[in-house]
């Protein structure tokens, strides 16, 4: 097949610098996204679950706002419409991205840190408190780690999501590595090359995650569930 | 009555929101349509598939599966839109080529998305279905197809309700895609709009130039809501039959 004889690995190689450059800008991304989604999600998630007023019912609100409109319609309000409320509101598209990533990534973790700290059974809550733990104490040593192993799977699949929504910052030309392959493709039309690229490596790393939930699952289940 | 509700806007907006909800929204439910059909019909033939106990056709579909959930869906639609016409040329499937369009791409790519979500919640479903049912019905003569087709399947799909309906909001939030390529959907009207109303003015007189206003927060705040007040009740929805499923 043509397409498989005229495929040139040497172009690859040729890009491999922007291609790496790319790659780097993905994955900046990907961690400041996913670090701010696990600590937006946290705080909010335990504000849920203990119904902590006002910020439990303006979390609620956050949540159904963000999960029910697409990510690239908050990316554009934040790019574009944020200053035109004010010019100190006019941030740089890197951080336009960081921003929309957390604030996606941090509704959908709210959702299952809740979901995770309301599974922890009441009765181990009592017990801390029989034995003088203070409220705080209590969520740190006893709901933390027990809701924090529940909650996990579902919030590495939202890491999984906040990392392949990196690619959406094409859109508004961040340098990452689907934009890079892009301007290469635009420049040079080596179609297969850089798509292969960008298949195999969001793939990869895509698979990689998923393979670390199934291995947490089992090394972190709790010992009552078996 | 519709044009009464619009008529009250500043005048600027006008023309903007017949754009977005005519032009604009026409063309994102029709993605969306046709996305949620093909991947009902591909995922839910896929997914029954996957049940059967023949390793290589098992193996095949869970690569398909994990292939399409694990793109971000924008790389399988540039896999489409740029990629794809090379190969059907070489190998001479028109019909492959006509695929590489904006709105064919975008569409086919949701397509592979969603049917990869139906495939995996129709195995789960087919597989809840108790095997007395499959030993009866082909007790009483029915072959795979029959069996599956005329008992299997009825009993399986109230599973697969409450993920089609969760299916359509996110077909049509990730319809925004296609604004990538340039498909006049609610996102690229919205922008089209907003860059047509910051082009600076020229005043005939007097020559004056005046810098025109993008109005961006208010059109993207607008389609944003106009998002909203389509998946809530949709998310409501799948959250209510996920509940009735339960009990």
């Amino acid at each position: 097949m043509n397409v498989l004889a005229s495929f040139d690995w040497g172009y690859i190689w040729e890009r491999r610098e922007v291609l790496a450059e790319g790659l780097k800008v993905t994955l900046e991304l990907a961690a400041i996204g996913i670090a701010g989604a696990f600590a937006l999600g946290l705080v909010l998630g335990a504000a849920r679950a203990y119904r902590i007023p006002v910020i439990s019912q303006l979390a609620a609100v956050y949540v159904e706002l963000i999960r029910n409109t697409p990510i690239l319609v908050q990316i554009f309000l934040i790019a574009y419409g944020l200053p035109k409320v004010s010019k100190t509101l006019q941030f740089d598209f890197f951080d336009v991205a960081c921003i929309a990533l957390i604030i996606w990534g941090g509704a959908f973790n709210t959702e299952n840190f809740r979901a995770g700290f309301e599974a922890v059974p009441a009765r181990y809550r009592e017990a801390a408190y029989a034995l003088g733990f203070s409220p705080i104490r209590t969520f740190l040593n006893i709901s933390l780690p027990i809701g924090g192993r529940i909650a996990l799977p579902s919030s590495i699949n939202t890491y999984i999501s906040v990392f392949k929504n990196t690619a959406l910052m094409v859109a508004i030309s961040v340098e990452e590595l689907t934009n890079v392959a892009k301007q290469s493709i635009d420049l040079d039309f080596r179609t297969w090359e850089m798509m292969a690229v960008l298949a195999v490596t969001y793939l990869t790393l895509v698979w990689t995650m998923s393979a670390l939930i199934r291995l947490l699952e089992r090394h972190l289940a709790l010992p009552e569930a078996n | 009555m519709y044009e009464q509700t619009i008529g009250r806007l500043p005048e600027w907006a006008q023309p903007v929101a017949e754009y977005i909800l005519y032009t604009g929204l026409e063309n994102t439910l029709k993605i969306a349509a046709i996305s949620v059909a093909i991947s009902v019909i591909v995922g839910v033939l896929l997914g029954t598939l996957m049940t059967i106990d023949f390793l290589p056709v098992r193996a095949a579909i869970r690569l398909y599966i994990e292939i399409w959930r694990g793109l971000p869906i924008i790389v399988t639609i540039f896999l489409l839109y740029f990629a794809l016409p090379t190969l059907a040329d070489e190998l001479h499937i028109g019909l492959l080529s006509r695929i590489a369009d904006p709105l064919r791409a975008s569409i086919v790519g949701l397509g592979l998305w969603g049917s990869a979500q139906i495939a995996e919640a129709t195995r789960g479903a087919v597989q809840s279905i108790p095997k007395e049912q499959h030993e009866a019905s082909a007790a009483l003569g029915f072959g795979w197809v029959g069996r599956h087709v005329n008992v299997i399947l009825p009993q399986a799909w109230r599973r697969l309700i409450p993920p089609l309906v969760g299916l359509c909001v996110g077909v049509i939030q990730n319809s925004t895609l296609a604004s990538i390529l340039g498909v006049p959907e609610v996102l690229e009207a919205a922008q089209r709009q907003t860059n047509a109303l910051a082009v600076p003015t020229v005043d005939p007189q007097t020559l004056e130039i005046a810098g025109g206003d993008s109005h961006a927060l208010e059109i993207y705040l607008g389609i944003f809501v106009l998002f909203f007040l389509i998946s809530f009740p949709l998310t409501r929805l799948a959250a209510f039959l996920e509940r009735r499923l339960v009990q």
